[in-house]
């Protein structure tokens, strides 16, 4: 026999939904949806517009990010004022140097002068180019998802062309291992 | 109350799925600068105003970025900026860092009571959780007290959220 439909089981539902989409609704607030955290989610996107940068590198030499298309390439926004990126550049290079043979391209863009970029290349022995940009690169970063236009910002690109990883914030050495190893 | 126990597993599905979307977002959210380092300015007498800066928790502001313009006025001299807090920088040396807030006098030159000033302060900053933001600038305008009068009331650069959706 089905129980009556009384106010107070009307009420009691209407309770446990209003508390269940609260609920819910605080944890998408608070977490976040995938566009509203610190990068916009561009994954799968043609990087085409970011192949079509051209930036002097340190020598003053204009150098198009396009030369390498079909590299899994990884572009670091960086500046040696920012002591985050400064210290996940070691393992740059080492990866530079270990993956390099199959595919691998670090290219860094540096928000910086030239002659502070030199001593600090010089100092952590780099092996990989990097571009001299002014503020103007955190503009660039910005319309490949840096909400933030904060340093240092990461965009990996697959062998295809397309945005594999963004990322706002130093990268772990096992995660930029495991990113890399799938798309070599 | 109620025998069905469709409402309970209604309402745990709704909250297991609110957690795991809160986990989910695994870095730390970070803030916009001008909330991360708030900026106010309050007109102290017909000739200097404060400025304040409240550094959200996390963050921090770097002395020697520290960078001041006023106009139509002028700046008399340097502003006193009160020490930081030292930080060994690898690259460059010992730096001087601000957490949580301090405030530093701008002592005005060619100004005058009741005069509408813009106060330009340059900071530049970085989180805990590993990020640096570029040099900002933000500007607040305020209008300097009578002769005599009592300092008027802080400005914010950027006027508080009231809204829950950002």
């Amino acid at each position: 026999m089905a129980r009556p439909f009384t106010t107070r089981r009307i009420l009691a539902w209407a309770a446990m939904a209003v508390a269940g989409v609260t609920a819910l609704g605080a944890g998408l607030y608070f977490g976040g949806f995938a566009d509203r955290g610190n990068v916009t989610d561009l994954r799968g996107k043609e990087a085409g517009a970011l192949f079509g940068v051209a930036l002097p590198d340190a020598k003053g030499r204009e150098q198009s990010i396009g030369q390498w298309k079909g590299k899994v390439l990884v572009v670091n926004f960086w500046a040696t004022w920012c002591v985050p990126c400064r210290e996940e550049m070691p393992e740059f290079v080492k990866a530079q140097q270990e993956f390099g043979p199959r595919g691998l391209q670090f290219v860094g863009i540096a928000i910086d002068e030239v002659a502070k970029v030199e001593a600090f290349a010089a100092e952590l022995g780099l092996n990989y180019p990097v571009l001299i940009g002014g503020y103007g690169a955190i503009e660039l970063s910005r319309t490949f998802g840096n909400r933030l236009g904060a340093l240092p910002f990461t965009i990996i690109v697959d062998r295809a062309g397309r945005i594999s990883h963004t990322q706002l914030g130093p990268i772990k050495d096992a995660q930029l291992k495991t990113i890399v190893s799938q798309l070599l | 109350m109620l025998n069905s126990p469709i409402p309970a597993i209604l309402a745990g599905a709704l909250a297991a799925l609110a957690f795991c979307s809160s986990v989910a977002a695994a870095e730390p959210k970070l803030l916009e600068p001008e909330r991360a380092f708030a900026l106010s300015v309050q007109p102290i007498d017909e000739k200097s105003v404060e400025v304040r800066f409240v550094i959200a928790s996390g963050y921090y502001l770097y002395r020697e970025k520290m960078k001041f313009a006023v106009e139509p006025a002028v700046l008399a001299s340097t502003p006193p900026l009160p020490p930081g807090a030292p930080k060994d920088d690898p690259f460059f040396g010992t730096v001087e860092t601000y957490r949580d807030q301090f405030a530093v006098r701008l002592p005005l030159a060619g100004a005058g009571p009741g005069l509408k000033v813009t106060v330009k302060a340059e900071s530049q900053g970085c989180a805990d959780a590993g990020v640096c933001y570029p040099p900002q600038v933000q500007s607040v305008t305020v209008v300097l007290p009578a002769a005599g009068g009592r300092p008027g009331a802080p400005v914010a650069a950027t006027p508080a959220k009231k809204s829950w959706f950002n």
